[in-house]
């Protein structure tokens, strides 16, 4: 067994592993924690596919924002988790059948994987040689030419992403001071003091 | 990527740019106070796409056949416009009044339209799920726009959970598809399947595809988000999801299926056939013991799917026909339908319970006329128009071979016949109950006889509808 | 170097994971959450693992949008999920009924 090989079944196993330990496990901080593993896991497999840029970029959104945003809500909700758990034992036997159904199929197929005969002949964006470009040199030839359009849409998802989580979230409570620093700037001294002369013996 | 394939998506282009100015212009002036104008001014700039698009002719493809646009994208993409413009109008009034037109709205509704256009449009994968993304993030926001309500929310929360996961299935299948055909193009998917032999890999891939795409037309047995996010979502709102998504998963449905698994036919045909059986039944059966319309109108809309699932399942240009002439007069019957209970109320508090609307026909004689053509239409009773729609998936089902099919739909369609008439029985001959008030906007009161008059008036010749819808299936079907 | 099958297959163990956890946690919905990340994890997985044995970029550029869109679509979750927390002060919604799918 080479070195790849090794890596490649540390990182299968702690990648599927952890997959299973996000949704059994108790506590969906370490539900969190798990996902952000498997994510590790993936990246890890990513890297011996020789897919590098994914790689990284799997780390960087996944590990780095969406994993925290889930650690974030979690830890904001104050929620009961036990009273959810409760109703997941009943739940077993019925979530073990349709799993292993599903894996016993998928499995008959993918056992034996066959591309079809046209596949090679249809393939759209030939990967080059490791010797021409790089991994990542060669995702952004094909992304900003061939698929500029669908660039374009994901930077529109984005945008709805955006408004969304504004219109969902953003609430402007009448009841909070806030500091407007343009008025502050604009606040003239003449006005803002008044010189009194305080005879002695008298309050103002 | 050359000016022809800039023509292509410029509509889609166009109404983009449109709404991001919208939104930036919304922001740095009125915000909320713009955001009736700027509905209408959505609606305008949907109706005007929809001529510009309505002239184009021929069939084009681009950004490598990415996109396409022939007659079928076209037909779908006009109907889309029209209707999202149609209940953009429709809504505005029922959304200021219960405080819910926010500016965001309109600019949300214009985005997840341009999902719709690339979804029906599409001749590749990811084009597909792009758009097809697109549009259902825009619209898990719209559903739980009533942010303070637990209904809306919930709707939101469960819509989104269900679209997630749909969206989940079908990308493993085009993993799956793309692996075994070397190529996400549609136009290479139909060459691996090519002599009647279909790989495994391909035939699961279809499966999971097939399923995703079930959940998005809400079809037995993937339906059961759609009566709560109905009835949970704002009423203007639940009148959008029953009108241009559905068409849009409808056309992305058959776009797929004859241009990417066009060789498959027989593969698909059988599960599609399973489906629209499944759907015409659970949606007559399970509307009976509804009391609240908005729940009705959602089993309506399952069953109706389920007939127009009956036309694809056809696998002909015909059956294609069909299901279009089928889901364009769903659209027009459904504006005028939401139109009328939207304006539903009580002491001006909405309300959705069908007893409310007992003798109705006695405070509002020509309203409730409108509601039985469009009750009648629903049901498919002739001479009205929804007759022609049935009548058309029937007879492609029965041409192809599927006649145990179409009996099935005509005994449905008698089932489901129930619950309409029951409607008409209450406003006419119902006891005396708390009543409803229906005050209307113009714009809402003009979507509702307007939709009535097509009914009785589009029986003539169905205002020559059919010869688009051929050329429409001509495109697709080759 | 190991076959496609492997990789395949820690992508169809993964789908299988994110199902079985849909049905496990159905009432709770960070966990619902997690789960269809998990799926679209594999789904990333089969397209790299394809993209890499047929020697074509395509597969790889799915997955970056994929990884784009679900990101979006995180968000998106999370902002309904808060606000439906607001409402309810929990988080469970009776039955999605996944079962019935």
């Amino acid at each position: 067994m080479s070195v790849a090989d090794f890596a490649f079944y540390i990182l299968a196993i702690t990648t599927v592993a952890s997959g299973f330990c996000t949704v059994v496990s108790k506590n969906p901080v370490h539900s969190v924690l798990w996902l952000i593993a498997s994510f590790l896991g993936a990246a890890g497999l990513f890297v011996l596919l020789g897919a590098e840029f994914l790689a990284m970029l799997l780390i960087i959104v996944y590990v780095g924002a969406v994993a925290v945003l889930f650690l974030f809500v979690v830890m904001m909700l104050d929620v009961d988790f036990a009273e959810l758990k409760a109703g997941m034992a009943q739940s077993v036997p019925l979530a073990l059948l349709i799993g292993v159904i599903l894996l016993l199929q998928l499995g008959s197929v993918i056992g034996v994987w066959q591309f079809s005969d046209g596949a090679e002949a249809a393939r759209a964006a030939i990967t080059p040689a490791i010797e021409e470009t790089h991994n990542t040199m060669a995702l952004g030839q094909v992304l900003y030419t061939d698929y500029i359009l669908l660039f374009q849409l994901a930077g529109l998802i984005l945008l709805v992403a955006m408004i969304g989580a504004i219109v969902l979230t953003l609430r402007h409570r009448t009841n909070v001071k806030r500091q407007n620093v343009v008025a502050q700037m604009h606040r003239d001294p003449a006005q803002a003091l008044e010189m009194l002369d305080v005879k002695p013996g008298q309050g103002l | 990527m050359m000016s022809s394939d800039i023509q292509i998506v410029l509509p889609e282009i166009l109404l983009s740019v449109y709404a991001m100015a919208a939104l930036i212009g919304a922001v740095y002036t009125g915000k909320d106070r713009l955001a009736a104008p700027l509905t209408w001014l959505t609606a305008l700039v949907m109706a005007l796409l929809a001529v510009m698009i309505a002239g184009g002719e021929g069939a084009r493809e681009g950004f490598n056949g990415m996109v396409v646009d022939d007659a079928y994208a076209r037909f779908a993409k006009v109907a889309i416009l029209l209707s999202a413009g149609a209940v953009l109008v429709v809504g505005t009034e029922a959304m200021a009044r219960r405080g819910l037109l926010k500016f965001e709205y309109p600019i949300l509704i214009a985005l997840s339209v341009v999902g719709m256009m690339v979804m029906v449009s599409a001749g590749d994968l990811i084009a597909l799920y792009m758009g097809l993304e697109l549009q259902s993030l825009a619209l898990y926001v719209v559903a739980s726009l009533n942010r303070d309500s637990v209904k809306s929310t919930e709707a939101g929360m469960k819509y989104f959970v269900l679209g997630a996961l749909s969206s989940g299935l079908m990308l493993y299948g085009a993993s799956l598809v793309y692996g075994y055909s070397g190529t996400t193009l549609f136009g290479g998917i139909i060459g691996a399947a090519n002599d009647g032999h279909v790989g495994m890999g391909l035939l699961i891939g279809l499966t999971f595809v097939l399923s995703g795409m079930a959940f998005k037309v809400s079809a037995v047995p993937f339906h059961m988000w759609t009566p709560d996010v109905y009835e949970g979502a704002p009423t203007p709102v639940t009148a959008f999801f029953a009108t241009a998504p559905k068409l849009a998963a409808m056309g992305l449905f058959a776009r797929v299926m004859f241009d990417a698994f066009g060789n498959a036919v027989a593969d698909w045909q059988q599960i599609v056939a399973f489906l629209a059986l499944l759907s015409m039944f659970l949606g007559a059966i399970a509307a009976i013991g509804q009391t609240n319309i908005k729940r009705l109108m959602a089993y309506s809309s399952i069953s109706h799917m389920g007939f127009a699932l009956l036309g694809l399942a056809a696998g002909t240009e015909f059956g294609v026909q069909a299901m279009l002439i089928y889901m364009a007069i769903y659209l027009t019957m459904n504006i005028g339908t939401f139109a009328f209970i939207l304006s539903m109320e009580r002491d001006g508090k909405p309300v959705t319970d069908i007893a409310s609307m007992k003798l109705y026909s006695r405070a509002e004689p020509m309203k409730a006329a409108a509601m039985l053509i469009l009750m009648f239409s629903l049901a498919g009773v002739p001479p009205m128009v929804g007759f022609f729609g049935k009548y058309a998936v029937l007879n492609a089902a029965v041409q192809s071979g599927l006649t145990w099919l179409a009996v099935a739909g005509v005994i449905a369609s008698v089932i489901g016949a129930f619950y309409y008439l029951r409607i008409v029985f209450f406003m006419y001959f119902g006891d005396e109950g708390e009543g409803v008030q229906t005050p209307m906007a113009p714009a809402a009161w003009a979507a509702l006889m307007g939709s009535a008059a097509i009914m009785v008036l589009g029986a003539i010749n169905l205002f020559g509808i059919e010869g688009a819808a051929a050329a429409a299936a001509a495109a697709l079907v080759n | 170097m190991v076959g496609l099958e492997h990789y395949l297959g820690v992508g169809a163990a993964l789908f299988v994971i994110g199902v079985f956890g849909l049905f496990l946690n159905r009432k709770n919905i960070i966990i619902l959450l997690m789960s269809i990340e998990l799926m679209l994890l594999s789904v990333n997985i089969n397209l790299v693992a394809f993209s890499t044995y047929l020697g074509d970029l395509v597969g790889q550029v799915f997955t970056l949008f994929i990884l784009t869109v679900a990101a979006a679509e995180a968000a998106i979750g999370l902002a309904i999920l808060v606000s439906f927390f607001r409402n309810r002060g929990t988080i469970a919604v009776e039955d999605v009924n996944v079962m019935k799918g």
